[in-house]
This record gives C-alpha cells, structure tokens and sequence, in this order.
C-alpha cells in the first residue's frame, strides 16, 4: 500500500458543527503534501483525527493502512507531531522537555537534539516560559523531527518563525523528503507550501476541493506583469492578447496579468518601446483565491 | 525523572508537592500542640455546653485523651479536608488541567496509550499523597513529646498517617476520574466537593438518622477513620478498601477517557 494517509469521506461533527464533511484525502509515501485551508475549514480537525485524539462521526481515516483508534501506541510510534497550537509547561528547559519527549519515543540521541537546536538558534538550557513565541514553535519543530519519523504531520508549522528560521525549516523538510520520510502539512500561507511540496490539496467546508501537483499549479498560475513604455500607448494596444487579463492601462503604463505562455503578451509589448518590465512570480494565492471565486460564482449560481 | 510520564509528572510537581505537603503538616501540627491547652476541666466545661449532635457533625469525640483529640482535630477535619482539596488539585490537574490548558495533545500524541497516561499519573499522585502524610508523620513524632502525645505511639501515628494518604488517594483517583471521563475542571472540583462534604456527614450522622445508617458504610471516611487507627493502629481491610476503590474510580475513569474525543 503506497498511500501512508487516506480518508475515505471522513466526517467529523462536534454536535451541530461541522467540523469535516466528507473528506476524501491521499497522501503517498515520499511526498510532501500541503494541505491548504482558510480558517475553520477542518484542517486541525482532519489531523488530529489521524493521531487518534479525536474520533470521526462516520467515514474512514487509515496511516500506514490502520485506522489510527487501531494502530494505538506502535502506529504513532513512526510518526512526527506538531500541534497546531504547541503549548508546553514553561517550568522546564528545552533540554529537559526534548529528552522527556525522545525518552517516550523510545530514545533519541543528545547529539541529534543538539544539532537540530543549532540549526534553529535554539538555546536548549534556557526556561520555556522566558522564551519568544517563535522561539517556543521551534521547540515544536524539533521535536517533531528529532526521532526521524516515517511521517510528519504538522499543524501550521511555520506561524511565528520568521523568515530566516522559516528557510531553515523548509531546508529540514526537503532533508526529510530525501531521505524517504513523508510530510503532511497544513498552512493557510501557500507561498511556505509551493516552495518544498509535491502536491497541494485545497479543503474548504469540510471537503477537499481540489489537489494539484505544485507544478502544474505553478504552470497554470497567473503572473502579474507591469510594463513602463517610454511613450504612453494606445488603450487598445492590449485587447485580446492571448493569456493576458485585466488589462490596465494608465499614459506610459501598462498592467495586467498573464496565464500560462508569454509569448503573446511579448510580441505585444515589442511594438512600443521598452523602459522597464516587472513579473511577479507565480502565486498560488492567486489561484487559491481563484478557486475560491468559481466556488462562490457556483454557489451563487 | 524524565524517562516516563510518571518521573516527569513528580517532576514538573516537585514544588506544589512540597508546598502541600509542608502546608498540610503546619495545618496538622499546629493543632496537635494544643491538646496540652485543652487537657483542662475549663475546656470539658466548654465542649459540655456544645449540643452533642453538633459535635458528632463535625467528627468531635473524646478529645481529652491524646488520640481522642489529635483525631478529631488533626485527623478529624482539618487534615481530611486540605488533602482532600489537595487530591482534587492534583487528580484534576493530571488529565482535565492539562486538557484544559492545552498540553495533553502533544503527550498523547506519541506512542503511549491514553491508559499509560491514566495510571502513571495516578501513580504520581499516590507518590504525592504517601510525601505529604509522611511529612505530617515525621512531624507528629517529633513534636510528641511537646506535645504530650507519647500515649498514642509511633505505629499508630504512621497508621493515621496511611490511613489519611488513602483517604487523599480515593479522592485524588476520584478527581483523576472525573477529569479523564469529562475533561471537565470545573466538574471535577464540584464533584470532590459534594462527595466529600457528603461522605463526612454520611458518616457522622448516617448513623444517628433512622434508615440511613448504611451512608456510613458507603463513605470513604468510614474507612479512612472508622476503625480508629490512632488507637488500633492499621486497620488492614479498610485500607485495601480504600485502595480498591480508589483502582476502581481510576480504571472507570481511564475506560470513559479512551473512548472520548481530546479537546484541543
Ligand atoms: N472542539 C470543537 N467544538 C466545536 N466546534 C469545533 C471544535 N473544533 C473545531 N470546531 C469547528 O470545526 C470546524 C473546523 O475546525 P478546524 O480547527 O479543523 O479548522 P482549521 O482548518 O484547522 O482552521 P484554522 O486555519 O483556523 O486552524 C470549524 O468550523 C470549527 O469551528
Ligand atoms: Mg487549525
């Protein structure tokens, strides 16, 4: 069985809310997998059911084929953990905690610990409860990592790390990749998840959307594109150029926006002459927030 | 200490433990060193006046002989009472605190078992509780002589002693239970305090209400105090019955736990 997680229509009631409503979910071994959601869409829900900390109304959840009430002690045993909201006791130092929490997963070594606290800054002898918020999530972030489990699941790993500590992060997680370990994690940040994910899948209400591999999400995204002219040009110069959209066109200025190939708009532009031309990378928030809008167009509808 | 939940668990509790366990042996040795003052016939005069059902409800009996007296006082009301409240502090804390607070997720998300969980921080607070009457223990015998307690004797304090860890353990399990059935912490000091409160009346005054006398057989101080261990030393089946009834809350409590959802 190549897929590590997979829900078949898991829904999750907490009485009358919804908390999931039919998730249907795959993650394969070796990949990293961003799971994408704006607030309450059941992102924390749907991870805390794969570790056994609540129980799902009806459906099914399975991690390494066993359904996580089933798989008990030994199935957690091969996964790596951070809360959604790591909270600890702040009477204790970072080494004390690490040590309590490799002990119960059955040992981790001194010298792992420490290399991982390098590589976060990280000062392992100091009180929990003297440090930054940031500095207390990367507390999450090692211990998640220390033992090298088979698979991850991480709850909005990067809130509050800023950017360097983010980098390094998403360093950690291109290691694990290579080194075989899955990754699943939740963000509502898409740009910490095109970075170092294989696939991308969008849950919103309770359902999972969409899933996408990151390339062709990358490929079908939509670059903004701005272009100064040393003349001002004709409002009509733009109309009707393959791929691009939201046409703006203000004197010497041009913006607009361009889906999949460039060709067109560069002929275009070539006709007047050239100042300057600026392409914002791709985003997926442009096309989360695209998926969003056919989603409500269709509610609407 | 840090290689289970329970060596981390006396850890992370090393200073609330000391700080019960001095509190409950200031509280129990200050008024062990007034039975000298109370040794009087003014006093007798005093309690005489009292209407006898009075001093049943609040435990006081024969309290003009050493052990009369350290067992309505120390052992009859006050200790009972803050290792009763020490046992809610602690049982509610282990699973419905630390629900409530946040940071049961991240231990019950590794490879230990909810019932692990259960019964190594119930194993802490037996710890916790056998520190605590120790202490008052050790206090009592050294203050003895002060005191003028020597006719009860070493075995006997040590008895009373057990007897009250015990008593605090069946309401530590019974709090430890209420918390990981409901994760509730509010619930779980309402229901210490109205078993509590209830079982020390049930068994003052089960006995003189007509038809209730069997409140007394069904009350943890029944076995906590009834076979008056000051004067008999260890009463062995009260104390098992103690134990297993503390076990029992502990395992129901530990059932209900595995089967409900975590609150975040
Ligand atoms: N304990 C709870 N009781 C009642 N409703 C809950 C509970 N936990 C979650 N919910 C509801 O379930 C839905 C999904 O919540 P969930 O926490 O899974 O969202 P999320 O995707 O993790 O959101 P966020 O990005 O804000 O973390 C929300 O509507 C939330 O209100
Ligand atoms: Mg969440």
């Amino acid at each position: 069985m190549s897929d590590v997680i997979r829900t078949e229509a898991l829904t999750k009631m907490y009485g009358k809310r919804r908390g999931l409503a039919g998730l249907d979910l795959e993650v394969r071994a070796g990949e990293v997998y961003g799971f994408l959601g704006p607030n309450g869409a059941g992102k924390t829900t749907t991870i805390r059911i794969l570790l056994d900390l609540i129980r799902p109304t009806s459906g099914r959840a399975s991690v390494f084929g066993e359904s996580p009430r089933a798989g008990g002690p030994a199935l957690r045993r091969r996964l790596g953990y951070l809360p959604g909201d790591f909270t600890v006791s702040g009477n204790q130092t970072t080494r004390q905690l690490l040590t309590h929490l490799g002990f119960l997963r059955g040992g981790v070594p001194a010298s792992r610990i420490a290399d991982l606290a390098e590589r976060f800054d990280l000062d392992v002898s100091a009180r929990i409860g003297s440090l930054s918020k940031g500095n207390r999530q990367k507390i999450g972030v090692v211990q998640a990592f220390m033992h090298e489990p088979e698979l991850l699941i991480l709850d909005e790993p990067t809130i509050g790390l800023d950017p360097l500590i983010q980098q390094r992060f998403l360093e950690l997680v291109a290691q694990a990749r290579t080194a075989g370990q899955t990754v699943f994690m939740s963000s509502h940040v898409l740009s910490e998840v095109q970075q170092s994910a294989d696939r991308v899948g969008i849950v919103r209400d309770g359902r999972l959307v969409a899933v996408e591999a990151v390339e062709t999400l990358r490929r079908r995204a939509v670059r903004r594109v701005l272009v100064q002219f040393d003349d001002p040009i004709p409002a009509e110069a733009f109309r009707d150029v393959d791929g691009v959209s939201h046409v703006e066109i203000h004197d010497t200025q041009l913006r607009c926006r361009l889906a999949g190939r460039a060709d067109g708009l560069l002929k275009a532009v070539a006709r007047f002459p050239v100042a300057e031309i600026t392409v914002e990378d791709p985003d997926l928030e442009e096309l989360f927030f695209a998926y969003y809008r056919g989603e409500e167009a269709n509610d609407a509808a | 200490m840090l290689r289970s939940v329970f060596g981390k668990t006396l850890w992370d509790q090393r200073r609330v433990l000391a700080s019960w366990s001095i509190g409950v042996t200031a509280v129990g040795l200050l008024y062990a060193v007034f039975y000298p003052t109370i040794n009087t016939p003014e006093m007798a005069d005093v309690l005489d006046s009292f209407p006898t059902g009075f001093l049943d409800a609040i435990g006081f009996t024969d309290v003009f002989s050493a052990a009369g007296y350290v067992g309505s006082t120390t052992f009859g009301l006050l200790g009972p009472a803050l290792i009763i409240i020490m046992g809610a502090a602690l049982g509610g804390s282990a699973i419905a605190g630390e629900e409530t607070s946040g940071r049961l997720d991240l231990i019950l998300a590794h490879p230990i078992s909810r019932w692990s969980v259960t019964l190594q921080r119930f194993a802490a607070l037996v710890v916790g509780m056998a520190a605590a009457a120790a202490l008052l223990f050790v206090g009592l015998v050294a203050i003895s002589d002060l005191a003028q307690l020597g006719e009860i004797g070493v075995a006997n304090l040590a008895a009373a002693s057990l007897h009250l860890a015990l008593l605090g353990i069946f309401f530590g399990a019974l709090a430890l239970a209420v918390g990981a059935a409901t994760g509730r912490p509010g619930l779980v000091y309402a229901t210490v305090a109205i078993v509590g409160v209830g079982s020390f009346l049930g068994n003052n005054l089960g006995p003189t209400i007509e038809g209730l006398a069997w409140l007394r057989d069904i009350s943890p101080f029944h076995y906590y105090a009834g076979g008056m261990p000051l004067r008999h030393g260890l009463q062995l089946v009260d104390a098992v019955v103690l134990f297993v009834a503390s076990l029992v809350l502990v395992v129901a409590g530990g059932l209900l736990f595995d089967r409900r959802d975590v609150a975040v």
